[in-house]
């Protein structure tokens, strides 16, 4: 007997039994539709977070004081807990030195200074705080509109784009706007617009709506101080610092600023036990990629067991198949047909039926995870691997559910087949 | 068929014993020897349990004897395995039942390509093979009709097409028509007889005396043993 009819004859049996066949099936689809769903999503959210890092901070070292759960083995980002986070301990001193570490191309300090709204006269924005940065922060594309604030000049703001549209009426380039401070008000003027700046934690937690300031003058006056135990004097101190390394060089400067930071920084002697959490982006990136896949692999197991469970369901139906059919078994076989040809015939059917919950259930994953990806605003990618993974367990699921049925329609005699009714 | 006297009968029956283990040993067949020359027409008679059925499975090779030797077209039947009598059935044997067994789900032309399919033939050739036969037996027009809309006779007349498909050397027909009226079995014998005079030689199960006497030579069977050949 040739594949060919093997299969036109297995289709035949199949498409007479519709609404069973479909039943059959029904658990096939739902398990490979899980395996796509979550495949999937996870990738789309892999591939979006991964390219965003790469995009605009592939070489970045983050220096922040406290233990910062993230990235690690352990600690899975989503997981990771803050702890002591944003104690002020990197005085003035340790930024300029870590600015001269080999490899160092910026430093990029970051603090906040404390407000309580702003106003651009017809609107009031309630806002915690000022971000106090340098211009090093806004690199390349990232400012869309004017430019960035000057070192030292007071009243020079730039805003991230979520903050302007805070606002109501469209806040320009050069529009002036006032901010409050709880005991004063300020008058500052927006010169630039940022769709996002280097040295936020990850650089990827500006969507908050925030007003970028320069560190000099605002945090050199509002911010908090820590003693340098260098240069024997309280110093303006940050809470975090990032650190733009040359390219291919990310991790032996890691390893020499955190050389640094342990051994002879200000830091390390105002934090004491606390500890200071260094890390690049590489580190950030694998510690989602390994939250990701740890769900994935997760609901790739429950995946399984609805394909399992659907292993089971084609099972059940191919036994009473099997006796349903004896006597067309027996025909055959009167007419020619070899034990491994009505085993074959069988093994096509349960194959036919896992194919078919692939064929239906990939497309369906696809077209929920697709749904799920647009409702994160994370880019659709296809996991054109796990298709074909997919595809070839709907396959292996309906040779193993198929193979004893099969095995017990082979077994079938002839005689007794024919007699009965 | 005169001139196939010379050939080495299609079937050969030797001596053959059959048992069946059934709540104790039941003998079906108790040292039956029968030969079907080539061409041959030759009926067996004899009332239930007689085991003239139990022989026609043996010939159709659809059996092994427990003891003897049964031979179909120079193969001792007991020597080959299932795999090669499930293949000499589909090339040199084409049966036909009392209940006609076509596949309900298959068209008239589908049943009849049956063996062809088994057989490997090409899917043009076994079609046209398959129309040819049909129309021979006067089903021409039938031939993409399933089997629950054809009458019992057309049914068996489908059977008749499909047991000639791979053209066997051997027909086994099991109470043809005992499942039809009687103008319908005449016709249906008269496809038989047809058939026969083309050079298959044909083994004909019935316990009708009117059926028995259109071949040539009636093998009278009671408890498992030959009683005695009457030629016509």
């Amino acid at each position: 007997m040739k594949v060919s009819d093997s299969i036109r004859m297995a289709t035949r049996f199949l498409t007479g039994h519709r609404l069973r066949s479909a039943l059959t099936i029904a658990g096939i689809v739902i398990g490979i539709a899980t395996v796509i769903v979550f495949a999937s999503f996870g990738i789309s959210v892999q591939t979006d977070v991964v390219s965003e890092f790469e995009d605009t901070s592939a070489s970045e070292i983050f220096v922040v004081t406290g233990e910062v759960g993230i990235g690690g083995e352990n600690d899975g980002f989503f997981g990771g807990a803050v702890e002591n986070f944003a104690l002020p301990a990197l005085t003035t001193y340790d930024v300029q030195q870590l600015g001269e570490i080999e490899g160092v191309v910026s430093v990029i300090p970051r603090g906040s200074v404390d407000v309580t709204s702003m106003s651009d006269g017809n609107q009031t924005v309630v806002l915690d705080s000022l971000t106090a940065t340098t211009p090093a922060a806004f690199s390349g594309d990232n400012i869309v509109a004017g430019r960035a604030f000057e070192v030292g000049v007071r009243g020079e703001v730039v805003l991230s784009e979520s903050a302007v549209e805070r606002f109501e009426q469209n806040v320009t380039v050069g529009q002036n706007l006032t901010v409050d401070y709880g005991d004063r008000t300020e008058t500052v003027t927006v010169v630039g617009i940022a769709s996002q700046a280097r040295g936020g934690f990850g650089s990827f937690g500006d969507f908050a709506p925030t007003v970028y300031v320069p560190t000099d003058p605002y945090y050199q006056e509002a911010g908090p101080t820590a003693a340098s135990a260098n240069q024997g004097v309280e110093q303006t101190a940050y809470r975090q610092v990032t650190l733009v390394a040359r390219p291919n060089q990310v991790s032996d400067t890691q390893e020499r600023v955190e050389r640094y930071l342990n051994e002879s920084s200000d830091a390390t002697q105002v934090l004491g036990d606390v500890g200071i959490t260094v890390q690049s982006t590489a580190d950030l990136v694998d510690g989602i990629e390994s939250v990701l896949t740890d769900i994935v692999r997760l609901v790739t197991g429950i995946g399984v067991l609805a394909l399992l469970v659907g292993a089971f369901g084609i099972a059940n139906i191919m036994l009473v198949s099997v006796t349903e059919r004896t006597k067309e078994i027996g025909i055959m076989k009167a007419n020619g047909a070899r034990n491994r040809e009505i085993m074959g015939l069988f093994l096509t059917e349960s194959v036919l039926l896992g194919m078919a919950g692939a064929v239906v259930g990939i497309p369906l994953g696809l077209g929920v995870g697709f749904v799920a990806s647009t409702y994160a605003e994370v880019g659709f990618t296809i996991p054109y691997d796990w298709i074909l993974i997919a595809s070839a367990m709907g396959i292996v699921t309906g040779i193993v559910s198929g193979l004893y049925p099969a095995w017990r329609a082979a077994r079938v005699d002839p005689i007794d087949a024919l007699r009965y009714e | 068929m005169d001139e196939s006297t010379d050939e080495e009968p299609v079937v050969q029956v030797a001596d053959v014993h059959k048992e069946y283990e059934l709540g104790g040993t039941v003998t079906a067949l108790d040292g039956v020897s029968l030969e079907l020359p080539a061409g041959s027409y030759t009926a067996v008679m004899g009332p239930s349990g007689s085991g003239k059925s139990t022989l026609l499975n043996l010939v159709g090779a659809l059996d092994t004897p427990t003891a003897g030797d049964v031979t179909v077209d120079g193969r001792a039947i007991a020597d080959l395995s299932e795999t090669e009598r499930a293949r000499l059935r589909g090339t040199q044997v084409g049966f036909i039942f009392q209940t006609f067994n076509l596949m309900t789900r298959l068209r008239a032309v589908e049943n009849v390509t049956l063996p062809l399919v088994f057989a490997e033939h090409g899917c043009e050739s076994r079609r046209e093979r398959a129309r040819d036969l049909l129309t021979e037996v006067g089903l021409g027009d039938r031939l993409d009709h399933l089997p629950r809309e054809l009458s019992g006779g057309q049914r068996q007349r489908v059977a008749i097409a499909r047991a000639l498909a791979t053209d066997p050397r051997l027909i086994l027909a099991d109470e043809p028509t005992g499942n039809v009226d009687t103008e319908t079995g005449d016709e249906i014998m008269s496809l038989l007889r047809e058939t026969n005079e083309r050079g298959n030689t044909i083994l004909l199960v019935t316990h009708e005396r009117h059926i028995a006497t259109r071949a040539d030579r009636i093998v009278h069977m009671t408890d498992g043993t030959i009683e005695r050949v009457e030629e016509a």
